[in-house]
């Protein structure tokens, strides 16, 4: 009886959670489609705001830039992160502590210290050699420094995934280092090449902070063009853009719903 | 007698060799690293003992005014605004993590109670939200709280909030902020640790006529102390350092260390002051980090604590 009432207690808390979890996507979800503006009365079922939204120059730039700094810098943080993690792996029995705490710097380090820090860096080398303008370019340079971690990261723990003896085997087949890591290297790291520039792209599409301090005027993505929107004065375009970004993760949850159960099948 | 240098050994030319392969496979990154972030916190904190400008922007001599100020001392005599804020900072960390935590146990003890098909699913439910941006999350709750929508009508007619105000902006609508942001880190590491709980110590504690409560304390909340650890570290050093949602949810009374951080950079100018409080945020993260170390290593369960 007592035991009855405990399972029926949690599932009561677990379904307010999920509540909970739900409600403010929810609610913009449901006043993108109000006719009226405002998001405390639901009027009509309408598209008018995702008309204005597609009418919208801004925001299919922000959009633009958004894109154009994730796939840049998840490029770019690809290559070098992939360099560390392999030395990591091939140097594994040196000390290589130093190369550890500046790995691990750019995750602990908290956003908003590191946004301020390189946006009062940039500005001050800016001042002096008319370098590092605000822009894509300082922002990118700021995902960059982010994402190298999670690259090095799963590169190196695919490499010490695997058998060592496969190095020594592919020494011996490819005489020249490039045909080593044409041939053997990008082949066998290619699962974790793909994640990773995967996660450096989410890492990168998501990101507000770092972005929103390190932006110039031009260069606004698309959390940042949000921000501004709603600190100017809410209108309704918000929530339909916002659907929009919340269909596209909904779209993600499934694929990954899928895509594990027929990883374990 | 050493001639090093002078014949290369085979052994030390494979060691010159391995030295110049770790130094062109990791010097491009680590270079990176170095120059757009060592430098820049370096030199931030280089700020934070300067003065402050005309414009904002700090010069030259030397000072402990921005400390100062941070402390509440300004040309007006001392004000205690500062300090409310880095007080409302450690608060509402302290008051958001325990929330998480009394939701995270059941939550995360829930799914282990289900059919083992379903777990990943439901935690992808717990988790899904989270991939949403950060200030459309923010914005979302803007909408459910601002006045004259259902939940602040309630809250008017229960005479919780003054009317017509309702529920946001608010140092609440911050915590529950922070609750919403928050929660998915703590329910993982947690649904971990029941997942690997040794069921047999819940059985004994029944068998012998333990009270529920006496049971969860002394069979189940020990074994599950690595998760709630990892989950703290992942929840209470990022809210302690949040931006987006005081600055969002909260207005101009319920503003955390983040936004007294940021203001100094953008509105009211003030970079040193800045910079003292960004590294006052550092050492709060790294005493915590340290902490949470200290307390995994004693606990022998160390090396569970992701760090």
């Amino acid at each position: 009886m007592r035991k009855r009432t405990l399972a029926r207690g949690l599932a009561g808390i677990w379904w307010v959670t999920l509540f909970f979890l739900y409600a403010p996507l929810f609610v913009i979800v449901l006043f993108s489609f109000n006719s009226a503006n405002s998001t405390a009365i639901f009027e009509n079922f309408s598209l008018a705001w995702y008309r204005r939204l597609f009418g919208n120059e801004q925001i299919i730039n922000a959009f633009g830039n958004s894109l154009v700094l994730a796939v840049s810098s998840s490029i770019i943080a690809l290559v070098i992160g992939c360099l560390i993690g392999y030395g990591m792996y091939r140097h594994r029995h040196r000390k290589l502590g130093w190369l550890i705490v500046l790995i691990y710097l750019p995750i602990v380090l908290p956003d908003i210290v590191f946004g301020i820090s390189e946006m009062a860096f940039f500005v001050q080398i800016h001042e002096w050699t008319g370098l590092l303008q605000p822009g894509l370019g300082t922002m990118i340079i700021a995902h960059v420094t982010f994402q190298i971690p999670f690259v090095a990261l799963i590169v190196y723990s695919r490499f010490v995934g695997l058998d060592p003896t496969l190095f020594e085997a592919a020494k011996d087949l490819y005489a020249s280092p490039i045909k080593r890591v044409v041939h053997f290297m990008v082949p066998t790291i290619k699962p974790a090449l793909i994640s990773a520039f995967f996660l450096s792209f989410t890492l990168s599409i998501d990101d507000f902070v770092i972005s929103f301090f390190t932006a110039g005027p031009e260069s606004a993505t698309l959390p940042i063009y949000i921000w501004s929107a709603i600190k100017k004065g809410v209108t309704p375009e918000i929530n339909a853009i916002a659907t929009l970004m919340i269909g596209a993760v909904a779209m993600a949850a499934i694929f990954s719903m899928l895509f594990n159960r027929r990883g374990r099948r | 007698m050493s001639y090093s240098g002078a014949v290369p050994t085979a052994r030390s030319r494979a060691m010159v060799r391995e030295t110049r392969h770790l130094l062109f496979s990791v010097a491009p990154g680590a270079v990176w690293i170095f120059i757009f972030l060592v430098l820049p916190s370096a030199y931030l904190m280089g700020v934070a003992f300067m003065t402050n400008g005309p414009y904002g922007l700090p010069q030259m001599p030397l000072s402990l005014d921005a400390f100062e100020r941070l402390a509440g001392v300004g040309f007006l005599g001392w004000s205690p605004g500062n300090l409310y804020t880095l007080l409302r900072s450690l608060w509402q960390t302290l008051v958001s993590t325990v929330l998480v935590v009394i939701v995270a146990y059941p939550v995360a003890y829930y799914i282990t109670t289900c059919r083992e098909k379903w777990r990943p699913i439901l935690l992808l439910l717990v988790v899904v939200p989270s991939w949403t941006n950060q200030v459309i999350r923010a914005f979302g709750w803007m909408n459910l709280l601002a006045p004259g929508t259902p939940l602040s009508s309630l809250a008017e007619s229960l005479g919780l909030v003054a009317p017509n105000m309702g529920l946001y902006p608010s140092n609440f609508a911050v915590t529950l902020g922070l609750v919403y942001n928050f929660l998915p880190f703590m329910v993982l590491p947690l649904y971990a640790a029941f997942e690997k709980l040794d069921t047999a110590q819940v059985q004994a504690a029944q068998d012998l006529y333990a009270s529920p409560v006496r049971a969860f304390w002394h069979a189940v909340f020990p074994q599950t102390l690595p998760g709630l650890l990892a989950g703290t570290v992942l929840v209470a050093i990022p809210a302690f350092g949040m931006y987006v949602i005081p600055e969002l949810l909260g207005g101009g009374k319920g503003m955390m260390l983040g936004n007294l951080v940021a203001n100094q950079f953008a509105g009211s100018s003030n970079w040193p002051l800045g910079a003292a409080g960004a590294i006052l945020m550092l050492i709060a993260t790294f005493i915590g980090l340290f902490a949470m170390r200290r307390i995994g290593k004693r606990l022998g369960g160390g090396e569970e604590v992701v760090i």
